[in-house]
């Protein structure tokens, strides 16, 4: 068996002018997108979106320097080795196998790198992952083909988006129907809005102005038109300095109120809600809410929302009339009823309930967790 | 080792079947892998027309920012078959029953797989699995893109009859990949020549071996997601409708379990591919021929352990993304391995500049980039900005078309000898490339920044400040398709006109060199024995055995 | 089942006629793509098993306080299968030991308690009650059994094929390579049996 000893190989001057000619492009890359503008092109809306746009320089700008290195090097090798015209037929190229040093450092600085990139991106991760304390608590709801939003204490949903500059927000995204998604661009933040299931992002504002949100997640026919730049539910965040958001906000709670058409009351009586029987609550449950709710979290919707948690969600800290979720609020929607945007609870007449009936719902739907 | 203790009397083959009469046994339900490879071939490129003729009509739809070709439940149709037509009836069948079936067998020194029945069945729910796939059209072809996920694949929300089809679809291609996975693994395991050591294997052999597991693990987990997703749709089985408990995410999950690896089905094979080229015209060793195959099964390996990285936006846990997002990252590892042993191959090389390592180097070029792209992606925050945009559609393109594809147009200029008995045209073949090159990356590139400045995928109208960057991209298109039509035409006029070539015309080393072109039925008269790797090209060649194939 | 079937099948009508040597090269073969065939179809019955624990643990719809299972009747139809899985076992033994007709009656007998688990699995469908399409627990319950009984249900007309070919002498006392398989792919219905029973009765 013949030996195949690998000759000594030596690399040329040529070579290393090469290699200092690549290395010259990507530092000018390198630099070119340290110093890329660009936030004139997408500005950046939010705290998080600084963060990111740092790992993305560091991203473009390393990959472009290996893309040119190893892309200067295939040319390179290529013309500089091609046959020429006179080349016998029968020429063999240098027949080396392998050199396990060279091997060695070429996997060893990918490793390195992808480290330092795994840990870059962590620390960027853990970033937009901390929330900030004191939010304002804001509901995004995908809908095919529109967005709808929830504050606190305003009655059922509005269609525009407003935040507070320079306010913490954690904001909470689902779906009614199938799977949407929310990206703000000028945010660099995105989540899926899925049925059934709530996803949260933080963030503060730090930029004034009006944003587009976009649906990323294929939801039908007219998921192409689940953005601004259409005429019929155009969707944007307005980032409004905090007096502006305060007034907007004051005077959507208003109009909701008045939107929301509340059924008469049918009753006024104060009840007494200790000493309800979540078992019997169970029954009358099964018997006259489950057609409408499910036991399940709120997004699992029939007519109305699923009740699971219903006193009980940090992510839906309000009921459908934009009240606090309290006992005593949940027995107000029993009592009276309400109609929103799901459609129409019936009122305690209605859904021919005693109070002691209702009494032992509350009780009930307190164990739902 | 006991495998070739085992086969020092002769091959297997040698006995079973003697070779069919008649047009039927021998070209239509062949058992010979041959034939089927080309049977494969033959049909892929079928359903590659059909696939590139439903990707030009995207990009003529996306010239104009309000659309106007199609309606936009057309549109969602097209691009939804577009992709499962590329994925599931063009590159796997290409890669792994096409070439696969066509040249493994001969590099190993065997007569045939190991269960030629099995082959033949494989091969024959090819061709109803796409037919099938096109009918879905007559009731209303899926909409949801080749994810399909729900609940936008249930009918509740808008899909279409046809989703249904597609699964079934899908399925009979999943089993069919299934048996091909255990053929394959089975051949390479127990059928190598006498002397033909793990580590003498070609590197193209290596691909198929580390890519016949994936075939068979992964893509039963995809059965098991489409018959669900099938159940789901026709008999109200509540898998994933939320609404009644199901969980849209588990779709996601039992998807990706199987998209993920096969992403790896698409590209190892073409790995190996680019690994018998390189050496070949650049006269030289592989470089790192064990590192090369030690990172495939490496790439195999953690190709199972990443795939939730497609749903870094859908709600997974935290906990879970930065495990998912290190593992994806270290991809790059051994991928980059691969890369940098291939462009040293070159150095110190004679290169000899035909189509084929055209096509190979323009490969290593493209996918490159693709990858670095999808290692960005791998990043969480970054991803978090990018995912469900045009940024994907443009790096997905530029490994699948830019890595896949072009492996396999290097494949076809390479091994078109050992189908025909003559070769391609060179000349047409060096414009055909350059015109793929140059309308491939004007097409893929701008989608980049299309993406990252806000363009969603799946949409069939944007916003007008994209037009002028997708008008760019349709003209590109338009480039590569005249550039395949070109490569078509290619194939098309050699198979009569072509310079014949004689068994060895490019002075390779690997066995199925060794014999005539067109290979002959047996493949060998004698089944050769091996005693080295097969790259050493200042040596004679490593086999005994083989004088009388020849003659 | 289509690829054990011609896996199996390919070979089985040149066996015995074949020389010592390729004998050995065939067996090889198929044992190997006989094994294979069964890790696939353990990764088929292991996704359906992570869909069931994902759906049962994302928590939303499952029957509350547990479905109405009848746990005696599944642990004597768990018997009923593993005495089957024991006496195809003797099966193969006695034919090892060459007696022919011993080793009919064992396999008849796994054949009859083969039935007999199904026919326990028709009573606790309908003492169950659920439905396919009711919700998660019909949807992972009745799939997942359901398959194992198909599985089990080809393993009796498989078993039934394999005493046909026996009694014809397609397998002779040396080379059974399609008994062994037979017998292997018995007891991986057993081992499959032993897992779901694990995660649906006990969990
Ligand atoms: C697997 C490989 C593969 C290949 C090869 C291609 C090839 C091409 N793809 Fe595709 N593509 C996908 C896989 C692939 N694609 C996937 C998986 C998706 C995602 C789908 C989803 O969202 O669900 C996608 C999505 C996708 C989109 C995004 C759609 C959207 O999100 O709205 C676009 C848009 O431009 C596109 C374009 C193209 C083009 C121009 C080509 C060209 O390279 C095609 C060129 C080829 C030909 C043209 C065929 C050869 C032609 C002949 C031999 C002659 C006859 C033809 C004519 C006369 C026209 N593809
Ligand atoms: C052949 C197919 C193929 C291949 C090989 C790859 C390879 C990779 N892909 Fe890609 N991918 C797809 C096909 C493929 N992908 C498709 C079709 C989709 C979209 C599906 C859909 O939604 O429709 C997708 C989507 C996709 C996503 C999801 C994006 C999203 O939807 O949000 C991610 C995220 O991590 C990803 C990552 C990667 C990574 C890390 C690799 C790595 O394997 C790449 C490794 C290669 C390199 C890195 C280059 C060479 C290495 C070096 C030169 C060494 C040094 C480099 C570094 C250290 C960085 N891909
Ligand atoms: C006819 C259908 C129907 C029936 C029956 C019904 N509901 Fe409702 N319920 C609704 C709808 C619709 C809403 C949501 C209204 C909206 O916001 O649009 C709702 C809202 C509620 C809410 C507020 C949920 C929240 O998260 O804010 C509670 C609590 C509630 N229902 C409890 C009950 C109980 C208890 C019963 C049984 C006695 C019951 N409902 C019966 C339709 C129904
Ligand atoms: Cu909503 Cu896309
Ligand atoms: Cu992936």
């Amino acid at each position: 068996m013949p030996e195949n000893r690998d000759p000594v190989v030596h690399l040329d001057r040529q070579f290393w002018i090469v290699t200092a000619v690549l290395g010259v492009l990507a530092l000018i890359s390198i630099f070119w997108w340290v110093w890329a503008p660009i936030t004139s092109i997408m500005p950046e809306a939010v705290d998080k979106a600084q963060q990111i746009d740092a790992l993305f320089r560091f991203l473009a700008a390393s990959g472009t320097a290996l893309f040119i290195f190893i892309c200067g090097y295939i040319l390179y090798f290529s013309l500089a080795f091609r046959r020429h015209a006179g080349t016998p037929e029968n020429a063999v190229g240098i027949q080396i196998h392998d050199n396990n040093k060279l091997e060695f450092w070429w996997t060893l600085a990918p490793t390195v790198f992808v480290v330092i990139m795994a840990i870059f991106s962590l620390r960027i991760w853990y970033g937009i992952e901390v929330a900030p304390s004191n939010t304002l608590v804001v509901e995004a709801i995908g809908h095919q083909w529109y967005y709808t939003f929830r504050y606190p204490n305003v009655n059922g949903e509005v269609k525009e988006m407003h935040l507070p500059l320079g306010q913490a927000v954690t904001l909470h995204v689902t779906s009614s129907d199938v799977i949407h998604s929310f990206w703000i661009p000028a945010m660099r933040l995105k989540a899926d809005m899925v049925p059934g299931l709530i996803n949260t992002f933080e963030f503060t504002p730090t930029r004034q102005g009006r944003y587009e949100i976009i649906c990323t997640e294929f939801c039908g026919l007219n998921h192409g038109l689940m953005h601004s730049g259409t005429t019929v539910n155009p969707a944007y965040v307005y980032i409004d300095p905090p007096a502006r958001y305060a007034s907007w906000y004051a005077r959507t709670e208003r109009e909701q109120i008045h939107a929301s058409n509340a059924i008469e009351a049918a009753s006024t009586s104060e009840l007494k809600l200790n000493g309800g029987e979540p078992r019997d609550g169970a029954k009358l449950f099964a018997a006259k809410c489950s057609a409408c709710h499910a036991a399940g979290p709120f997004d699992q919707k029939i007519v109305g929302p699923g009740l699971r948690g219903v006193l009980d969600d940090p992510a839906h800290p309000n009921l459908v009339d934009g009240d606090k979720a309290t006992p005593e609020n949940v027995a107000k929607i029993l009592q009276n009823g309400f109609k929103g945007s799901m459609g129409q609870m019936p009122n305690q007449a209605a859904n021919g309930l005693s109070n002691k009936d209702i009494v032992n719902l509350v009780a009930y739907l307190k164990t739902l967790k | 080792m006991t495998a070739v203790a085992a086969h020092a009397g002769g091959g297997l083959a040698d006995h079973i079947h003697p070779e069919p009469q008649g047009f039927i046994r021998k070209y239509v339900f062949s058992i010979d892998h041959k034939i089927i490879g080309i049977q494969y071939m033959i049909t892929a490129f079928l359903f590659m027309i059909l696939g590139g003729m439903l990707a030009e009509l995207i990009r003529v739809q996306l010239m104009k920012a309000s659309g106007g070709l199609m309606t936009p439940e057309t549109y969602n149709e097209v691009y939804s078959v577009h992709g499962s037509t590329m994925v599931w009836l063009v590159i796997i069948p290409l890669l792994t029953g096409g070439f696969g079936n066509l040249i493994f067998p001969v590099q190993i020194g065997a007569r045939d797989v190991a269960f030629p029945w099995l082959n033949m069945l494989s091969f024959w729910l090819f061709p109803p699995a796409g037919l099938m796939l096109y009918a879905s059209f007559l009731m209303g072809a899926p909409t949801a893109g080749w994810t399909e996920y729900p609940p936008m694949s249930l009918n509740a929300y808008g899909a279409h009859d046809g989703t249904s089809m597609w699964a079934a679809a899908i399925f009979l291609i999943g089993v069919s990949s299934t048996m091909t996975g255990i053929n394959f693994l089975v051949t390479i395991l127990k059928m190598r020549a006498p002397g033909m050591t793990f580590t003498r294997m070609p590197l193209f052999v290596w691909g198929q071996f580390v890519t016949a597991p994936l075939l068979m693990i992964a893509t039963t987990a995809l059965g098991a997601a489409l018959a669900a997703l099938f159940v789901q749709r026709q008999f109200g089985v509540a898998f994933f409708d939320p609404t009644r408990g199901g969980s849209p995410l588990l779709w996601q999950h039992m998807f990706w379990f199987y998209s993920h690896p096969a992403v790896y089905i698409m590209i190892l094979p073409a790995f190996g591919m680019i690994s018998e080229i390189l050496p070949t015209f650049s006269r030289k060793p592989i470089f790192g021929y064990k590192m090369i195959a030690f990172s495939s099964c490496a790439i195999a390996i953690l190709g199972f352990m990443v795939w939730a990285h497609h749903m870094f936006t859908s709600g997974l846990a935290p906990a879970l993304q930065l495990p998912f997002m290190v593992l994806t990252m270290l991809i790059a590892i051994p991928t980059g391995v691969k890369i940098f042993s291939w462009v040293t191959t070159l150095w110190g090389g004679v290169i000899h500049m035909t189509t084929a390592m055209l096509f190979a180097i323009g490969f290593l070029a493209t996918f490159t980039l693709g990858g670095i792209t999808g290692v960005f992606l791998a990043a969480v925050p970054f991803d978090l900005h990018a995912h469900g945009t045009y940024f994907i559609v443009a790096h997905l393109h530029y490994v699948l078309v830019g890595g896949s594809l072009m492996g396999i147009l290097a494949g076809l200029f390479y091994w078109y000898p050992k189908m025909s008995g003559r070769l391609m045209n060179e000349k047409l073949g060096k414009w055909a490339f350059w015109l793929f090159f140059i309308g491939f990356n004007g097409t893929f590139l701008p989608m980049h920044w299309l993406g990252m400045w806000g363009q969603p995928r799946r949409v069939a109208v944007y916003d007008p400040q994209f037009q002028a960057w997708n008008q760019v991209a349709s003209w590109f298109s338009f480039v590569m398709t005249a550039a395949l039509i070109l490569v078509l035409f290619n194939a098309l006029w050699s198979m009569r006109n072509g310079k014949r070539s004689g068994p060895n015309p490019w002075n390779a080393r690997t066995l199925e060199w060794q014999i005539p072109s067109p290979m002959p039925y047996y493949n060998f008269k004698h089944v050769p024995s091996v005693f080295a790797a097969p790259y050493d090209f200042a040596e004679p060649l490593p086999y005994r055995g083989l004088e009388e194939e020849l003659t | 089942m289509a690829v054990a079937s011609v896996t199996h099948g390919a070979y089985a009508g040149v066996m015995s006629e074949e020389p010592d040597q390729l004998y050995v090269e065939t067996r090889e073969l198929r044992i190997q793509g006989f094994l294979l065939f069964m890790v696939s179809d353990l990764v088929l019955f292991s996704s359906f098993i992570f869909a069931y624990l994902y759906l049962r643990n994302s928590g939303q719809g499952w029957p509350a306080g547990g479905p109405k299972l009848d746990i005696a009747l599944a642990a004597v139809n768990s018997i009923v299968l593993f005495g089957s899985g024991a006496t195809m076992h003797f099966a193969l033994e006695n034919w090892k030991h060459r007696n022919f007709t011993k080793f009919a009656n064992w396999i008849v007998m796994t054949i009859i308690l083969g039935a007999g688990f199904l026919s326990g699995q028709v009573l606790e469908y309908i003492h169950i009650g659920a439905r396919w399409s009711s919700g998660i627990f019909g949807a992972s319950f009745y799939t997942l059994t359901g398959m194992h009984g198909l599985h089990v249900f080809a393993g009796i007309i498989y078993l039934t094929v394999l005493l046909l070919q026996a009694a014809q002498g397609k397998y002779t006392f040396t080379k059974y390579t399609g008994l062994t398989l037979g017998t292997l792919y018995w007891h991986f219905v057993d081992v499959i049996w032993v897992v779901l029973f694990s995660i649906f009765y006990l969990l």
